[in-house]
């Protein structure tokens, strides 16, 4: 795909998303000019962007809707939920013709092309029914009547003999204020033929005083010879057009002509007459039979009409002229009134770079990083203080270019939210029920590559959400709720990571039939005792559903287990937080960046672990501590905390101090046993390979400043291990009273 | 060499036309939207000839040109504007705000660069 191309492509699908965001706006609000204004441009770019690429099929669709969205815009059709519902398909299908551009086929598929024509039908019957003659008249009355280009006259009598044009034109005054040069038009018609003579009149102008130096005064009469057309010599004067007079006459011309030409322009007759026989466009004697004839006329003309002279008619013609200036005048200052109030939109300077760019610097930075680490740590050995210092300095720079660098990949989450309301809006349709999005936190940034790939899950809570979350209309009545449903969106920050909400008001999770589901499918055994947090993230089990019916959209129970994968192997994770009869909240937790972490490196026996140090809370000292038990008091806290030394077996003699390093994720403390602390440490992850993919509790690994491994900590899979061994033991010293420690 | 000055708020015409206006021996200066071009314009960019598109979000194309004529030092450069509905009225419009000629798109290199040459000095 060449440049230009894919400038298109990614033009194109931001175009299109404002089409969509627009047209949904529109449902809301029908008789929102600025934002009719707003999608219309958006498919009037698309298409002259598409003619420009020279892509016909993309071009050809787009001008359909164009022409719809156009009458939609000058009023003459109204929006209707139907026309809303088809222009919302006409965007998919653009998004689909693009995505056949992209793909680099030279025309799409017969489907989409039977598609296409499917809505063009449909967008043709959308302009028929807004009644065919209301249209026609509008078309009418947007363009100004044209004067009709009369044909070239080869006439038979009174034929003069000069085979050239007369061209006549006489300036404006304001032709040099409109940044036109006269002399400009001159030179271009000198590129359609040859100019056999031309005179130059300065009639208008006027004494040196009055003289305004901007203002154009001159006028010529040009002789041309050409093989070009009369359209072809006027459209060279098409830009002046409204403000000079231009009168063309074709060779061969009726004298007759010559001498209409000769009585309607301004200069004194006889002088023009001159003029016209100086440049060639006519012989002396020619001028003579003229003036001949129009003597002849003149008087016959004052017997014949006694008085009411042709004069009258040409006044006409300017009235109307006037009329069609007024009216365009009328028109440029509607348009105005319009085009003010448009929304100011944000000032966006924006560069476009490939996203493998972006990626190869980050990795750069990423060794930068490394290489940092190594160079101070070498420094610090020296003991040279000069050199602490210069280094220190440095590893500062690294860190602020390491952190403009992760902010370069930073994208708002907004634009993910805002493809939400068409999903709620087409799944809220399908489910007849009557739901209202609500999105807040969109500003909140987060890496592109999680951007883009937390999109699925979250369609698929979103759906959930929609489909067993929120009652139907006349539940909610009954409860006591209004009849329209809520369904939230919502993003923020939270130590290190980010939180995104997906929250209903619907009904809440039915904990007794989520229980007696997983009984059922043999996921827990009858009889155990589990809690409410248990019992809810049973949906997120392999191979679970409660619905009975299973839906279009949600209930074959292949989404949550999914879900909950695909965020998980994005290093986040999901919680649910229900309440019966007030709705459910679905929390995804997910790491800011997946690029480079600041860490605490910390050491057992010989190996060092990093630990993520956005979840480090406190480090402590262990003191006292028997063997068999893993809490301990923090200030009146129980604190569990697992051993690293036991967690990864490993070998050697623990030394006479250990320290605690207390972790929170997700609300939930513990600790983490290690030899020693060696401090905060920037570290980039190196992911591990497929070979170690099965290991809980270590998220990646990096390479310290000293050349050695290092492995990253995960933090989640240390609590849980915490907190499941701990239930262990609490359903152990439940049943086998006395023993403490099985784990 | 001649410089123009293309505003566009569609990236795909920027790089078509600027691709075009290159290989015929001009430079050319960007901008995206009416406002960037202004402030550029207001700095003294030295251009010989303003394409501007009319449709754009925020200021458009016609305010673009007022404020543009506004300023001494552009009172006399040709200024084209890029339109492809063929309304009377906004022709008019464009005119009377200052405008020396327009450009129906979508156009051929031909097309552009002939209508370049007239304007032109």
């Amino acid at each position: 795909m060449d440049e230009l191309t894919s400038v298109f492509v990614q033009e194109s699908r931001e175009q299109l998303a404002d089409m969509e965001a627009g047209l949904l706006r529109l449902e809301q609000d029908p008789q929102d000019a600025d934002n009719i204004n707003a999608i219309f441009r958006a498919a009037h770019t698309i298409k002259g962007a598409s003619g420009v690429i020279e892509c016909g099929f993309i071009e050809s669709f787009t001008h359909k809707v164009e022409n719809i969205l156009d009458k939609l815009r000058n009023g003459e059709i109204t929006v209707s939920g139907n026309l809303a519902t088809l222009l919302l398909e006409c965007c998919d299908h653009m998004g689909h013709l693009i995505d056949v551009l992209e793909a680099g086929q030279p025309a799409p598929s017969p489907e989409v092309t039977a598609q296409a024509e499917a809505l063009g039908v449909r967008l043709d019957a959308q302009l028929a029914a807004a009644s065919g003659t209301e249209v026609q008249q509008g078309a009418d009355a947007g363009s100004v009547p044209v004067e009709h280009e009369s044909p070239v006259e080869v006439s038979g009598g009174g034929v003069v003999i000069t085979d050239g044009w007369l061209i006549s034109v006489r300036f404006g005054p304001n032709v040099l204020r409109g940044g036109m040069d006269p002399l400009s038009f001159l030179r271009y018609l000198s590129s359609l033929g040859e100019i056999l003579g031309i005179e130059t009149l300065p009639d208008a102008m006027p004494e040196a005083e009055d003289m305004d130096p901007e203002s154009c005064y001159l006028g010529f009469e040009i002789h041309f010879q050409t093989r070009a057309s009369k359209a072809d010599i006027e459209r060279v004067f098409d830009f002046v057009q409204d403000e000079c007079e231009l009168r063309i006459l074709p060779p061969n011309s009726k004298l007759s002509e010559y001498l209409k030409h000769i009585e309607e322009l301004p200069e004194d007759t006889m002088r023009l007459g001159e003029i016209l026989v100086r440049c060639g466009a006519l012989t002396q004697a020619e001028l003579d039979e003229a003036l001949r004839l129009q003597h002849d006329s003149t008087c016959q003309h004052q017997e014949d009409s006694q008085g009411e002279d042709a004069h009258p008619q040409q006044l006409g013609e300017i009235l109307v002229e006037q009329k069609v200036v007024q009216k365009a005048l009328v028109d440029a200052a509607v348009g105005k009134q319009t085009q003010v109030s448009e929304k100011k939109a944000k000032e966006s300077r924006m560069i476009r770079v490939q996203a493998d760019k972006l990626d190869q610097l980050i990795d750069l930075v990423g060794e930068l990083v490394i290489a940092g680490a190594s160079t101070n740590l070498l420094a610090n050995r020296s003991g040279q203080s000069d050199l602490v210092e210069a280094t220190s300095i440095l590893s500062r720079l690294v860190e602020d270019i390491r952190d403009s660098a992760l902010q370069l990949r930073m994208v708002q989450i907004g634009e993910t939210f805002n493809r939400f309301q068409r999903v709620v809006r087409d799944v809220a349709k399908e489910l007849e029920k009557n739901i209202e999005l609500q999105v807040s936190g969109g500003e909140t940034e987060l890496d592109k590559s999680v951007v883009e790939k937390i999109g699925d899950p979250l369609t698929h809570l979103v759906r959930n959400s929609m489909d067993h979350g929120i009652e139907a209309a006349e539940i909610r009545l009954a409860r006591g709720k209004p009849a329209h449903g809520t369904l939230g969106l919502n993003a923020y920050h939270d130590s290190g990571s980010i939180v995104i909400e997906v929250s209903d008001d619907g009904g809440g999770l039915k904990k007794d039939r989520i229980l007696a589901k997983a009984i059922e499918k043999g996921l827990v055994q009858s009889g155990h005792n589990l809690t409410d947090q248990e019992i809810v993230n049973l949906i997120f089990e392999p191979g679970f559903s409660t619905m009975e019916k299973v839906s279009n959209l949600s209930g074959r129970g292949v989404g949550m287990d999914v879900v909950r994968r695909n965020i998980m192997a994005l290093r986040g994770s999901v919680e649910i937080d229900s309440r019966p009869g007030l709705g459910t909240t679905m929390r995804i937790r997910l790491p800011l960046t997946l690029a480079i972490i600041d860490g605490f490196l910390v050491g057992v026996d010989k190996g060092a672990y990093v630990i993520p140090l956005d979840t480090v809370v406190e480090c402590i000292e262990l003191k006292d501590q028997p063997d068999s038990r893993h809490y301990l008091n923090l200030r009146g806290e129980v604190l569990p905390f697992v051993r690293l030394r036991e967690a990864f077996n490993i070998e050697g003699d623990i030394p006479p101090r250990e320290n605690v390093v207390v972790v929170q994720y997700a609300g939930q403390k513990a600790g983490i046993v290690v030899d020693q602390l060696m401090g905060e440490f920037q570290t980039v992850i190196k992911p591990l390979g497929n070979l170690f993919k099965h290991l809980k509790g270590i998220g990646g690994s990096t390479i310290l400043g000293s050349g050695e491994v290092a492995l990253i900590l995960d933090v989640q899979a240390l609590i849980q291990r915490c907190a499941s061994a701990d239930e262990l033991r609490m359903r152990n010293s439940n049943r086998l009273l006395g023993a403490t420690n099985l784990n | 060499m001649k410089t123009i000055f293309l505003v566009d708020d569609s990236a795909t015409i920027l790089l078509s036309i600027s691709n075009i206006l290159s290989k015929a021996g001009y430079a050319t200066e960007k901008a995206a939207n009416a406002e960037e071009a202004l402030k550029k314009f207001k700095a003294g960019v030295k251009v010989d000839l303003l394409i501007t598109d009319l449709n754009m979000p925020g200021m458009n194309g016609i305010e673009l040109i007022k404020e543009v004529r506004k300023l001494p030092s552009y009172k006399f450069m040709p200024i084209l504007f890029l339109t492809t509905e063929s309304q009377q009225s906004r022709k008019l419009e464009a005119k009377a705000a200052g405008a020396s000629g327009w450009i129906v798109k979508p156009a051929t290199a031909d097309e552009l660069l002939n209508t370049i040459k007239l304007v032109l000095r």
